[in-house]
């Protein structure tokens, strides 16, 4: 990636940039100096958008959409037909999402960029001893390592990994001491994720696909 | 049926404070966006029975909401905007919030679409391209363009000019 092509991603998704991207943002002085502006630019856009939900507001008009007048079958019909084009037909099932799961969508969408760009050199040696405490190893196969540091996550210190995989950029959270008694998924903003438990803990995977992340899975599972 | 009723709350309860503001982004009125979202949530309701795929649940809320503006925007002229009347003490940077406030207003329609899609609603190109009815190239230039038009307008927090000029390669 040159640098003009870095400044079009930057200029097109400052939170979403790819590992190369980053990579590039931080072998590159004055594309770093660059995405920081962005990233500024980017927080006075959402700060200047979050204005304020009238107090009261959704109860009020959720309690009136659901006291309406009910439309006939045939007209239920007509709409159903209408949404299922607008779904595109994509032909996934109904899936709840789960909260920890979407966090770590959040965490990748919204705070990955910064976390990298304001991390101090990591130690590998901590996170191998993350991934013991885990209860995990993370073989050569899972791809190219490219970051590691820590983050909170979730009210807890998270060991931040970002690999690039053979189905694309795909990020870990190891985390230790939080283990969970059953696998939790969640799919959100472009990106899915997976919070799988382990015998120490538990390891957050959140890929472009599903497809990714059960490769990971297996990956971490037959390490 | 209650059932259903509480599937409806949660799914409002998830995406209500995104639907409001990109209403209210589009027509900058306070009335009007309440209005744009009340009957949004109707139609939702409405055709609520049939919703199949959760995982389209989102954009297809921001579509009703971007289509409830068209017919509002169709029936009558876009009011004047009631920016300047929101609580006191709500920003922290007054002047700030009026620059930008400025230079979003002053983006193209499609541009500041796309974009409030994109800020508010979380959502990738396709998924934009999806309920504007455009190319995901199309919503790729609105993007680029309104942060270029931003950049430019708001001094780009520190001189950074507003184009993407061929930098000297790393």
């Amino acid at each position: 990636m040159n640098c003009l092509e870095f400044r079009r991603a930057a200029m097109l998704a400052p939170r979403r940039l790819d590992t190369e991207a980053l990579g590039h943002a931080e072998r590159c002085p004055a594309c770093g100096v660059f995405l920081g502006e962005a990233l500024g630019l980017e927080a006075q856009i959402e700060n200047s958008l979050d204005i304020p939900v009238p107090h009261g507001l959704q109860e009020r008009m959720v309690r009136n959409a659901l006291d309406a007048p009910r439309i006939s079958r045939r007209q239920a019909l007509v709409a159903g037909l209408a949404l299922a084009a607008t779904a595109g037909g994509a032909g996934l099932l109904w899936q709840r999402d789960d909260p920890l799961a979407l966090a770590g969508i959040d965490f990748v969408v919204f705070e990955e960029a910064q976390a990298i760009l304001d991390a101090k050199p990591a130690d590998p040696a901590s996170l191998r001893r993350a991934a013991l405490q885990t209860g995990i190893v993370l073989p050569a196969q899972l791809g190219e390592l490219r970051y590691i540091g820590t983050c909170p996550f979730a009210g807890a210190t998270a060991h931040h990994v970002v690999l690039k995989t053979a189905f694309g950029k795909a990020t870990l959270l190891l985390l230790p001491g939080r283990p969970l008694g059953t696998r939790l998924i969640a799919s959100a903003r472009g990106l899915h994720a997976a919070i799988a438990p382990a015998s120490g803990g538990s390891v957050a995977i959140i890929a472009d696909s599903s497809r990714g992340i059960a490769r990971i899975e297996s990956i971490l599972k037959s390490g | 049926m209650a059932g259903r009723k509480a599937g409806f709350d949660r799914a409002v309860e998830s995406y209500f404070g995104g639907l409001y503001r990109y209403a209210y982004w589009l027509c900058r009125n306070r009335w009007q966006a309440e209005d744009i979202v009340q009957d949004s949530l109707l139609r939702a309701w409405r055709a609520w029975p049939a919703l199949r795929e959760e995982r389209a649940l989102k954009s297809w809320l921001f579509t009703i909401v971007h289509r409830e503006y068209l017919r509002a925007a169709a029936r009558v002229p876009r009011t004047e905007s009631d920016a300047g009347a929101e609580e006191a003490g709500y920003d922290p940077d007054p002047g700030g919030a009026l620059d930008m406030e400025q230079a979003l207003q002053e983006l193209a329609d499609d541009s500041r679409e796309a974009l409030l899609l994109q800020v508010l609603g979380g959502f990738t190109c396709v998924e934009i391209a999806q309920v504007l009815g455009a190319s995901e190239g199309a919503v790729m230039t609105r993007l680029t363009r309104a942060r270029q038009a931003l950049r430019r307008k708001l001094g780009a927090a520190g001189g950074a000019t507003g184009t993407v000029r061929e930098p000297r390669t790393a």
